[in-house]
């Protein structure tokens, strides 16, 4: 009995890959997908981070608080790290890419924490979530990828979500 | 123009180009990888960062709060990649993690006291909903979320 137990410890340890400590153990015949559940806990972390970002723009610059946020997304690198079995990539036009990634990421944060300081939450938290529109038209415009009709739409009414909101 | 839309305007473009080395990135390397590329990115930017402010003014409870920040993004970002390995599939995963904002709103009105005019809520209900709208993706090409 025991033994059955341990082994389907391993198999799911062995599935998943990653440090425990971020494991969740979710039932397996619970109701709700796992995915889904995973999806909801995504939306709440980013949700709560909102909120946090608000609460320190208001104290400390933004400079100090990019300067945290680097230190608070360690764990997540070294989970990142431990999963890919300790291999990192070394394409050299992939690490470009990514440290740019991280370059952009950056600034972007510093300004992410000045419209938070700038501004209320509740505006900033959904107005900075249309950075996917950029995404989109470049991907369009560079990559040769295509546009759905949704994602067409979605750009309409985020054009227009930041008039109403600059008024 | 106001300066939270300034800003918030600066984001949307820098933060719009991550996502876009994102998905060239992921095209070259893994997406592990790629992280791990992504936080050199943000180190190179570490030193200009420590130069620039004073790190010794800050109390305690402001470091934990901006470091608590850093926590819960990576682990948002750490989830959305759980549930797309977990058989979900991008084109409702990334749109429904895109819905976010909503919580934010709430902390804000119930802990921050923030309150809205009748025309920002619809400027805002709109927001969201549209950002949800543009990460509809029907290719799974990328986690179109880089921070």
């Amino acid at each position: 009995m025991a033994r059955n137990k341990q082994s389907k410890v391993q198999s799911l340890t062995s599935k998943v890959q990653c440090p425990r400590v971020l494991t969740l153990d979710l039932d397996e015949n619970a109701e709700m997908p796992k995915w889904l559940a995973y999806s909801l806990l995504c939306l709440f972390c980013w949700g709560i981070f909102g909120f946090l970002a608000k609460l320190g723009a208001d104290r400390i610059s933004p400079g100090h608080m990019q300067i945290l946020f680097t230190v608070g997304m360690i764990p997540l690198v070294l989970a990142a790290f431990f999963r890919s079995q300790r291999k990192v990539d070394t394409d050299r036009l992939g690490v470009i890419y990514g440290v740019l990634n991280g370059v952009f990421a950056g600034l972007g944060g510093l300004a992410y924490f000045a419209a938070m300081e700038a501004g209320k939450a509740s505006i900033v938290g959904p107005v900075t979530s249309l950075f996917p529109l950029l995404t989109v038209v470049l991907a369009v415009s560079l990559l040769k990828e295509r546009m759905n009709r949704v994602q067409m739409f979605g750009i309409g009414l985020a054009l227009v979500s930041i008039c109403i909101l600059s008024i | 123009m106001p300066g939270w839309l300034f800003y918030s305007l600066l984001v949307v473009m820098l933060w719009g180009i991550v996502g876009l080395l994102q998905k060239l990135g992921t095209n070259r390397v893994s997406a592990n990888s790629l992280l791990i590329w992504l936080m050199a990115g943000y180190i190179l930017l570490l030193p200009w960062l420590l130069l620039t402010t004073r790190v010794s003014v800050l109390t305690l409870r402001d470091a934990i709060i901006g470091t608590l920040a850093g926590i819960t993004n990576g682990l948002g970002a750490w989830y959305l990649f759980a549930s797309l390995e977990n058989g979900a599939k991008a084109s409702v995963a990334i749109p429904l993690t895109a819905l976010n904002p909503l919580l934010t709103i709430l902390l804000a009105m119930i802990f921050l006291s923030e309150r809205l005019t009748a025309l920002q809520w619809v400027g805002i209900i709109i927001a969201i909903i549209a950002g949800a709208m543009i990460s509809y993706e029907t290719s799974e090409t990328s986690l179109s979320q880089p921070r």
